[in-house]
């Protein structure tokens, strides 16, 4: 009998003034791993949050954290650490006091406390600062000094309510390899809630994708982006080329032929271990750095070049085909493949193609 | 500078000349040494220090006017503080309807209160007391309490209580260790307004005295209407002497900045 | 799985202590001075109709309302530069200005009132300078002159208003005005259409605010005007103080509440609509 799951919510939902934020909600997260919940606002994911953490309560469904049902429990018995939006460090204390809180709440000793609050310190690199007053700080060591003060309790799992979001760019992604670094030494369960999908895809072991309070697809990062379930996954993680087409038939091992709704009339092939009946319509995904731009070819899609933009490690081709209504976009890193108000041939590898659920 | 700032300048200087002027002359005319009002004075003397503390009335009630201010605020307080608390950040509708009536004493009339009350008490045979003029100044008070915790701890993030209690503070704690100080600028202004007022408050302090019981504002008018003399300068001189100073030492020991910082 | 309630510090019954306080203290004496206007012999209405009718009372009451309005709009002429300049231009010496607007509060107002009275008087400061500049050839008892009561409430409900309006001025962008000028508008346009419009809430709150105080004054009308203003508040200590003809009493301070209760509902309407600052 192994041990129990940090958490498993099951069932778990929950209504706003007769607005259901969250539909029931089935989740489990193993020991260690760093789950993200990834979605527009709105999604529910923050409301999840609140639910684990006992900010809110559950509607129906139940929370367990380490096999014990903490759904009726207050927020400061479940053992849990967050680190919130704002940071949210007490204005009045010291960093060392800040620190120390939640030790000072269960009447950790003096001097294990002391001792626990450098080892802290120490961890995120601010040793010095234990005198400090809140306001002298930069925003990067607020937030780490947040997440000090939440991981000081040793709790089972850390929540962490889009930690990076009030960070510069270039802060951020220094942060987003330095926490995670931190959550894998210390091997604790986390859950990150982030509208940034690169964010998750960065720092998570796996990535819950959530839309209008439900998990829409779930899996790891890599799994997740070459292979969204649905356009909105498609197009939520990083940018897609949606396709609509016509099954037309096999072409080989798990290789599918289909004609695209593009004028002229042209096929396009992509892979599928799922077996698709002739004339079924499909719509696909084609990644832009996986969409292939050259000399324009008949077995090539003919497409027209709006735009070409320079964005540091490649260049971004915004492409119009007829019968297309949205904009292609192409990434490459090659500078000579196509200018402006050329035309060009657009083509991909049948593994680089999706089929996507026709449902949302 | 253009025109119509510097005109404006100039009103200001008159502005606070205006404000000044009353009272100012009030501190000159307590060290005259003629018993008419007269100004300019004739000349200098601090007869008028020793009238008031061998005048007995005025010694005593401002004994029981300063025990009365810091009773009812303190009261007030310890009614008003949780109640704040508890509806800054209700969104029921009754929440408002509260805090309306908890603030409702500002909009009455002094006099008007007075009188209800004294025979309303009196109906329950509480009568002139002490206890009575608490009641009353109490009453008063809450309002400033309540408006001004109201608004500093709206103004506080909701985030910091939901913090200190995932890192396991339970409600006590967290009312200790994070809301009391961090609302405190709140209490301390609505309670520096509410003690002001009630040391000041003569139309509902009025309806309750006896002889035993009475508070300055009150003797003084008394006083006002049978004697006119400078010993009115100099008992007012000195009860503004002693709220500057309480200003003062509070300043001191907390900053006002701090206090008052809503 | 019953719910229960986010998680929030203050249960709502911390509100009970003090609302059973002021159930007790505030409301039922007030609900019973209502009732308190039955003498016996004399129908309910006995002596709101001899306030309204007879000529003397119904002068009173009229007066009342004269001396609120006027002091009223008196305190905004005044007081509205003061709070536009502290939000302006004061900067660094903003807190002064503060320290000045709000030092008077920590005077009685016993002690301002005679202030002015001192000053006012017939041997006071202000008939020493008119004389000396030549204005007037006699001393003038200013003091017992009705101004001398304008005045005096002027002096006490101006930091009221000042602090209102500097409230509301606060948040008026100064850029909003710089748009204005920027768009060709003069200092005083400026003004007219942008500044006065958004500091609306503040005058409202400021006049309210002190016509209410002004209505329950009777001390500056007690000592200064020589008993020239008589208002309701001055009545009613009057009446206590001689006749102790309660009911009497109770119905004037019932008319006092009446305008007092009509003044709040006005300003919680105002302020309704502003997502309110209670």
């Amino acid at each position: 009998m192994s041990a129990p799951l940090p958490l498993r919510l099951v069932d778990v939902s929950k209504s706003f003034g007769g607005t259901q934020v969250l539909k029931p909600l089935r989740l489990d997260l193993a020991q260690g791993e760093m789950l993200a919940l990834l979605g527009p606002s709105g999604c529910g994911k923050t409301t999840t949050l609140r639910l684990i953490a006992g900010f809110e309560a559950p509607d129906a469904g139940s929370i367990v954290i380490n096999g014990r049902d903490m759904t009726s429990m207050p927020p400061n018995k479940r053992g849990l650490g967050m680190v919130f939006q704002n940071y949210s460090l007490f204005p009045h204390m010291t960093v060392g006091e800040n620190v120390a809180f939640g030790l000072k709440m269960r009447g950790v000793g003096k001097a294990e406390k002391t001792q626990r609050v450098r080892a802290m310190l120490q961890m995120v690199r601010l040793e010095q600062m234990a005198d400090r007053h809140i306001h002298q700080l930069s925003g990067g060591q607020q937030q780490r000094i947040a997440l000090a003060r939440a991981l000081a309790t040793e709790p089972s799992i850390l929540l962490l309510d889009e930690p990076l979001g009030a960070l510069d760019k270039n802060l951020r992604e220094g942060m987003q390899f330095e926490l995670r670094d931190i959550q894998r030494k210390l091997g604790i369960t986390s859950i990150l809630v982030t509208h940034d999908q690169e964010e998750a895809l960065t720092m998570s072991d796996r990535v819950a994708v959530m839309a209008q309070g439900e998990v829409v697809q779930i899996g790891r990062p890599t799994d997740v982006y070459d292979r969204p379930r649905t356009r909105f996954v498609s197009e939520f993680l990083g940018t897609a080329n949606i396709f609509g087409g016509v099954v037309k038939g096999a072409t080989g091992e798990n290789c599918w032929l289909v004609a695209l709704d593009l004028q002229p009339q042209i096929e396009g092939l992509v892979a599928s271990s799922d077996a698709l009946a002739l004339g079924q319509r499909v719509t696909l995904a084609v990644r832009p750095e996986k969409l292939m731009i050259g000399p324009p070819a008949p077995s090539a899609i003919e497409a027209w070049v709006k735009d070409v933009v320079f964005r540091g490690a490649y260049f971004a081709y915004e492409l119009t085909a007829h019968g297309q209504d949205r904009p292609l976009f192409a990434y490459s890193q090659a500078r000579e493949v196509a200018v402006q108000n050329g035309t060009v041939g657009v083509s991909w590898a049948p593994g680089s193609a999706v089929i996507l659920q026709e449902s949302a | 500078m253009s025109g119509p700032v510097l005109m404006l300048f100039a009103y200001m200087a008159l502005f606070m000349l205006f404000i000044t002027l009353p009272i100012a002359a009030v501190v000159v005319i307590s060290f005259s040494d003629s018993s008419f009002i007269a100004f300019p004075i004739t000349g200098l003397s601090l007869k008028w220090y020793r009238h008031i503390v061998e005048y007995q009335p005025f010694v005593t009630s401002l004994a029981t006017s300063i025990e009365l201010a810091l009773a009812s605020t303190v009261l007030g307080a310890v009614l008003g503080v949780p109640a704040a608390l508890a509806l800054a950040r209700s969104r029921r509708a009754l929440a408002g309807v509260v805090a309306n009536l908890l603030l409702a004493p500002l909009s009455v009339p002094a006099i008007v209160l007075g009188f209800a009350l004294l025979y309303f008490l009196s109906a329950l045979s509480f009568g002139l007391s002490f206890g009575a003029l608490l009641i009353a100044h109490t009453v008063a008070g809450i309002p400033y309490i309540v408006r001004t915790v109201l608004a500093t701890y709206r103004a506080l993030p909701r985030d910091l209580e939901e913090c200190a209690s995932i890192l396991g503070a339970t409600r006590g704690q967290v009312l200790w260790h994070l809301t009391l100080p961090m609302v405190r600028p709140g209490i301390f202004a609505g309670g520096m307004f509410a003690v002001l007022t009630s040391l000041d408050n003569l139309p509902l302090s009025f309806f309750f005295g006896t002889a035993t019981t009475n508070t300055l504002p009150v003797v003084m008018l008394s006083y006002m209407e049978n004697q006119f003399d400078p010993s009115i300068a100099a008992i007012s001189t000195v009860q503004m002497l002693i709220a500057v100073s309480c200003l003062f030492v509070l300043d001191r020991i907390y900053g006002v900045e701090r206090l008052t910082a809503v | 799985m019953s719910a229960q309630p986010a998680y929030r510090l203050a249960a709502p019954n911390w509100c009970l202590p003090v609302l059973l306080f002021m159930a007790f203290f505030f409301v039922i004496p007030l609900a019973a001075n209502l009732l308190r206007t039955q003498s016996p012999g004399t129908g309910p209405f006995f002596y709101y109709i001899k306030l309204l009718t007879d000529p003397y009372y119904a002068g009173v009451l009229w007066e009342t309302l004269k001396v609120g309005l006027i002091t009223t709009f008196a305190t905004l002429l005044v007081g509205y530069p003061v709070a536009f300049f502290m939000v302006r231009f004061a900067g660094r010496w903003n807190a002064l200005i503060v320290f000045f607007v709000i030092a008077p509060l920590l005077t009685s107002i016993i002690m301002r009132t005679f202030g002015w009275r001192v000053l006012l008087a017939r041997r006071g400061l202000l008939n020493t300078w008119l004389l000396d500049w030549g204005l007037i050839s006699r001393p003038q008892n200013i003091a017992d002159d009705p101004i001398a009561v304008y005045i005096g409430l002027v002096h006490v409900l101006v930091p009221f208003m000042v602090l209102s309006i500097a409230a509301v001025l606060q948040g008026v962008d100064v850029s909003l005005e710089e748009s204005a000028r920027m768009l060709g508008a003069g200092r005083l346009r400026t003004f007219l259409h942008v500044t006065l419009p958004l500091s609306m809430d503040g005058i409202a709150t400021g006049c309210i605010l002190v016509f209410v105080v002004t209505n329950g004054s009777f001390l500056t009308m007690l000592l200064l005007g020589g008993g020239k203003i008589k208002t309701l508040a001055l009545l009613i200590y009057q009446q206590f103080n001689t006749t102790q003809d309660v009911a009497f009493a109770a119905a004037m301070g019932n008319i006092l509440m009446l305008v007092a209760a009509i003044c709040f509902a006005l300003q919680f309407h105002l302020l309704r609509h502003r997502g309110v600052k209670t």
